[in-house]
């Protein structure tokens, strides 16, 4: 129950944390206020928690699927986010738009805490009537946030002591990575409510990775790992990535120009 | 030409009978599923109705059925799942991997 704990957490936990290092790191770098963290977290809890408390209701919406729509309206929101962020992050110098990347960045953090911070909260709740296990939950609980905290802020202090371009580069790297992810779970949450048709896998990686194991469930936590995924989820994530490359190009070669 | 329009209303409509998707229920109790196995035709979408009687939410997870869905304490979740090709892909309850499993057998 405890190392189930520690994986169930840390997977969570680590998404979100990715997300506030890469943002925190471009926070510290062009001297913009930290303080939107601070409203991001706490709405997203709040947030999180008002979701919880009434999963059941929105469970039953659109013929029982109501929970999966609104998933992965938060995950197309988180992407929106990055996909604006890494836009106007590359004309920073203009000074402009920093009022704009605050807001996105506190948009970006409090959707990201939505959806993991309900699914921590109604894991948790679960085991609040079973107290032999609620301790062991709780301590697992404690060392998976833990550990997906420690690997937000490790990558938080290599962004910021990398060299301006460097740490652009990784940043930029990161954000492709965990919009990736948002994406292929918004295709996989919208086929499992049949709103997209569902489809064969194209392929199948789970001998080689599997999404049972530790590394497996990292690679799905950081860049949305899937052992078999359907033509639809590769268009969708080629796509969304192809998008923001394109659009984050454009925009740096209009800064330049 | 009318005769034409009433033999596509009728060929449709024969489709949407046709294609009206299987229910299957699975009970959540004490930590297990009730049915643990259940048996689906290949290349087909089945409509799963988990109805959660415990007290504790759990999450209905599978990897080899890439479905994911929290499913609220005392209450009920639908997950879609299928067309699947024959074969054997197991379920888990996420919350409470250690007695929630099962498997669905596609024939």
């Amino acid at each position: 129950m405890l190392l189930n704990a520690v994986i169930i957490i840390l997977r969570e936990v680590i998404e979100a944390s990715l997300l506030i290092s890469i943002f925190m790191a471009f926070s510290h770098k062009y001297q913009l206020p930290r303080r939107w963290l601070g409203i991001a977290l706490p709405a997203g809890l709040a947030l999180a928690t008002l979701y919880a408390v009434n999963i059941a209701t929105v469970s039953q919406w659109l013929d029982g699927v109501g929970q999966e729509v609104i998933n992965a309206g938060v995950h197309i929101v988180v992407y929106l986010m990055l996909l604006i962020f890494l836009i106007f992050a590359m004309t920073i110098n203009t000074d402009r738009y920093k009022q704009l990347l605050i807001v996105i960045m506190t948009i970006g953090v409090t959707f990201a805490s939505i959806r993991e911070g309900s699914e921590i909260i109604l894991y948790i709740h679960g085991f609040i009537a079973l107290p032999e296990l609620l301790q062991p939950v709780l301590l697992g609980g404690a060392i998976g946030a833990g550990l997906g905290i420690s690997v937000g802020v490790l990558f938080y202090y290599l962004l910021v002591h990398l060299s301006l371009d460097k740490g652009a580069k990784l940043g930029f790297i990161l954000s492709l990575c965990v919009a990736g992810g948002m994406i292929l779970q918004a295709t996989q949450l919208l086929s499992q409510a049949d709103w997209i048709a569902s489809q064969y896998p194209l392929w199948d990686t789970s001998a080689w990775i599997s999404e049972r194991s530790v590394l497996g469930q990292l690679l799905y936590a950081l860049i949305g790992y899937e052992a078999t995924p359907t033509p639809i989820q590769v268009i969708s994530y080629i796509s969304a990535l192809s998008l923001m490359l394109i659009l984050a190009a454009l925009s740096y070669r209009k800064a330049q120009s | 030409m009318s005769k034409t329009i009433l033999l596509a209303v009728t060929i449709l409509f024969s489709q949407c009978l046709w294609a009206v998707t299987p229910i299957i229920e699975i009970e959540i109790r004490d930590h297990l599923f009730y049915p643990a196995e259940i048996t689906i035709p290949a290349d087909t979408k089945v409509k799963l109705v988990i109805i959660n009687t415990d007290n504790a939410a759990e999450e209905f997870e599978s990897y080899e059925m890439n479905r994911e869905k929290v499913i609220p304490a005392g209450s009920k979740g639908v997950v879609f799942i299928g067309p699947l090709r024959p074969g054997e892909y197991p379920f888990f309850g996420e919350f409470f991997p250690k007695t929630a499993q099962g498997k669905v057998i596609v024939k």
